[in-house]
């Protein structure tokens, strides 16, 4: 059993007895983990109350090789995540980003690049960062770096590029837009707006900042939710909890 | 291969179902119980039988109580304008001992975790809003654990409780009496400079 290092987010925690709490952590180099925290729970425990949903710490586990739960021994606080005594929407927002995280991956999993996008969503959302901007930017990312990107500018069914020009059919089940002649027959299918299409492309390209400066209308970003609620509920294979929270998020 | 009886392996089994008890542990209990003389035995049976035929949660401030209304809630001297919000009755018991305080209390049965499902609708969050509605309470005193779901259950109460003309107040947090400062961990530091005091 080697002593591993890593930096990690505080993704679910479960008490497991009066002094012990079950966590699983989103770590940067070993991905998703399950362990337990002996005496988490009490005053003077070795972590100093750095576990607690969506902080932030450097973590040391000792690794099992079994499916047994990871041991965790040490526990440093880097950031704690305030808003929740402030403001519920980013809270909830926070939340999201920790059900995807473990909805998504799966354990021992690792992705450095996911890790540092999450870990620069909870920092915005705990700051000023638009919510809405911020949860989408994090939803496509994690999308594109997990393989599940929904294809926004070639049809999902022939490869011909389709064009975002009124309304645009967007196939749940086949992940992404479709051109008039692959759209009939197909189930689960929306139209989206051509805005709502190249919104949609601005914060899915990672390799620009430009949606920092986007500005959408209110109805683009129902319009976009919904078409997001549904291509992850399809992709989950469930309805994430936090999207029944996140409603207003739209507004 | 021998077996338990039917009846030890369904007491085994209630045995396991209690939390951080797992199949060995279970086997122990049940053993004890054989060994115990009877009287004693079934004391633990009744006992198990009236905890949950007598004990219910108070209909006011859904503290543990044998009556309608919990011994908190019946004190006259208690103060009825000063409301304390706890997440559970054991952390009633905890400020009971502390001495400190004496108003009322309101039990959430529990926090407000989406992550787990729960929401505001799964707490005594209404019934809590009636009691203030009701005008005698001057202060509600949020004391919450302080975590991240803690403060968001705080939070969403506090919010709810806006039209009201209560003051909303939450414990303080910081450095613990008797500590020294040099080792007094940065988050801690943090919220007791955040929540300093007009000395």
């Amino acid at each position: 059993m080697a002593a591993e290092k890593s930096l990690a987010i505080v993704v679910r925690m479960v008490e497991f007895s009066e002094t012990s709490l079950v966590v699983s952590l989103f770590t940067r180099d070993f991905g998703k983990i399950g362990a337990l925290a002996k005496g988490a729970r009490r005053p003077k425990s070795a972590f100093e109350g750095a576990l607690d949903l969506l902080s932030v710490c450097r973590v040391v586990f000792l690794h099992k090789s079994t499916d047994a739960l990871d041991l965790l021994t040490e526990a440093k606080l880097v950031r704690r995540f305030r808003a929740g005594a402030r403001d519920l929407t980013r809270l909830y927002a926070g939340y999201y980003v920790a059900e995807l995280l473990d909805e998504l991956t799966h354990p021992g999993d690792p992705h450095p690049d996911l890790y540092d996008a999450a870990e620069q969503a909870l920092a915005e959302l705990d700051g000023a960062g638009s919510v809405t901007a911020v949860a989408l930017r994090f939803e496509m990312t994690a999308l594109r770096i997990l393989g599940h990107m929904p294809s926004l500018s070639e049809c999902v069914g022939c490869g011909k590029p389709v064009e975002a020009v009124g309304r645009v059919a967007f196939g749940m089940l086949e992940g992404g837009v479709l051109c008039p002649d692959c759209r009939p027959g197909k189930r689960q299918v929306v139209s989206i707006s051509a805005e709502g299409v190249k919104t949609l492309q601005g914060f899915a390209d990672a390799t620009t900042e430009a949606w920092r400066g986007q500005t959408v209308h209110p109805k683009i970003w129902g319009e976009l939710r919904g078409v997001l609620n549904h291509y992850l509920a399809n992709l989950l294979g469930k309805k994430p909890k936090l999207h029944e929270f996140l409603g207003t998020l739209a507004e | 291969m021998a077996q338990f009886s039917a009846t030890l392996a369904n007491l085994i089994n209630h045995f396991a179902k209690l939390p951080g008890i797992g199949q060995k542990s279970a086997e122990r209990l049940a053993y004890h119980v054989l060994r115990v003389n009877k009287a004693e035995a079934l004391a633990l049976a009744d006992a198990i039988r009236d905890v949950r035929e007598n004990l219910h949660y108070c209909q006011q401030c859904y503290f543990l109580s044998e009556q309608d209304l919990c011994e908190i809630c019946r004190d006259p001297q208690r103060d009825p304008a000063l409301l304390c919000i706890v997440e559970q009755p054991r952390d009633v018991i905890a400020l009971e001992q502390a001495g400190a305080y004496r108003g009322l209390y309101h039990v959430l049965l529990g926090r407000i975790a989406p992550l787990e499902g729960i929401g505001p609708e799964n707490l005594t969050i209404n019934a809590l809003i009636q009691r203030v509605q009701k005008g005698e309470v001057r202060e509600v005193i949020m004391a919450t654990n302080p975590t991240v779901e803690g403060d968001g259950t705080a939070l969403h109460i506090a919010n709810a409780l806006a039209d009201f003309p209560v003051q909303v107040t939450r414990l303080a947090r910081g450095i613990t009496t008797g500590s020294i400062l040099e080792y007094t961990n940065r988050e801690i530091l943090a919220d007791a400079l955040t929540g300093r005091q007009k000395f």
